[in-house]
């Protein structure tokens, strides 16, 4: 994940649910040139979300990769101020993958729902590991306040 | 469960899942070939059939291509007497007889019809 777009976790239940939070601000670049949160940024925070929860299902020696979005509506914007509630579930886990169905809503208003599937690869087909990454990856789980993977 | 509402719920799974028009969808149609289909789409597949009938479908069990990495079954871009021996017992659902006259690797794609998919799910249905 190049781009973060989860601020905080609120539940992770092991390969079941994963809520999280994302608090637009008028700082971010995106909303310099644009009145509202673009819609593909709100599916990425949903697709976030839901890696993560499919990763606490996933089989040990495989990584987990985006496979498909099979659906994905906007039926309203958010904007600077907002406070995006992400709410995912794995409604069909397998042990090749899981498919997800995540709803975005700013108070009851929904401003994404999504439909997707995450696939777990063998992880011989990863790149080799990064000491690097995996202390960014850890220094960013402590800062969003989330469990590590291993004690979900 | 009748074997029109089989036919019928498969064609519509293909279809969602291959982003298809489900008149386009034939028992003949070769996943790959005629509607596209991606290895990504295999799995979407696999969850569509899940949901639609409320069955299991173990890893690898509906499209076993690994054993076509096996060098047991697989020589010179050819699949051997073992491998179709194999593939016989693995997929009593395919026509692996009309695949026998041309073993080759490459063809195999073509033994994934949606004709194979409602044979597969009469017998996980009448399972």
């Amino acid at each position: 994940m190049r781009y973060i777009l989860i601020d905080r976790f609120l539940e992770l239940s092991k390969g079941v649910r994963a809520r999280a939070v994302k608090c637009v601000t008028n700082g971010e670049p995106f909303l310099r040139e644009l009145e509202t949160y673009p819609p593909a940024l709100v599916l990425e925070a949903l697709l976030q979300t839901g890696g993560v929860l499919a990763r606490t299902g996933a089989p040990e020696g495989t990584m987990s990769v985006l496979g498909k979005v099979n659906r994905a509506e906007f039926p309203h914007s958010a904007r600077a101020g907002d406070r995006i509630e992400l709410s995912v579930d794995a409604v069909q886990v397998r042990p090749d993958g899981t498919m997800c169905q995540g709803r975005a809503s700013v108070g009851e208003t929904v401003v994404g729902e999504a439909e997707f599937m995450i696939v777990f690869l063998p992880s011989e087909l990863a790149p080799p590991p990064d000491p690097e990454r995996a202390q960014r990856r850890e220094q960013l789980m402590r800062a969003l306040k989330m469990p590590s993977l291993e004690e979900a | 469960m009748e074997e029109n509402e089989i036919v019928s719920k498969v064609i519509s799974c293909v279809a969602d899942a291959l982003g298809q028009d489900e008149e386009d969808v034939k028992l003949e149609s070769v996943l790959s070939r005629d509607l596209e289909a991606e290895s990504i789409d295999y799995l979407d597949i696999t969850f569509q059939l899940e949901k639609s009938f409320g069955i299991k479908i173990e890893k690898d069990d509906l499209f076993p291509t690994k054993i076509f990495q096996d060098e047991r079954y697989v020589s010179d871009g050819v699949v051997t007497s073992d491998g179709l021996a194999y593939l016989k017992e693995k997929m009593p659902y395919a026509d692996v007889a009309s695949f026998e006259s041309d073993p080759k690797v490459i063809k195999v794609p073509e033994l994934f019809t949606v004709g194979l998919l409602v044979n597969y799910v009469k017998t996980k249905v009448a399972a």
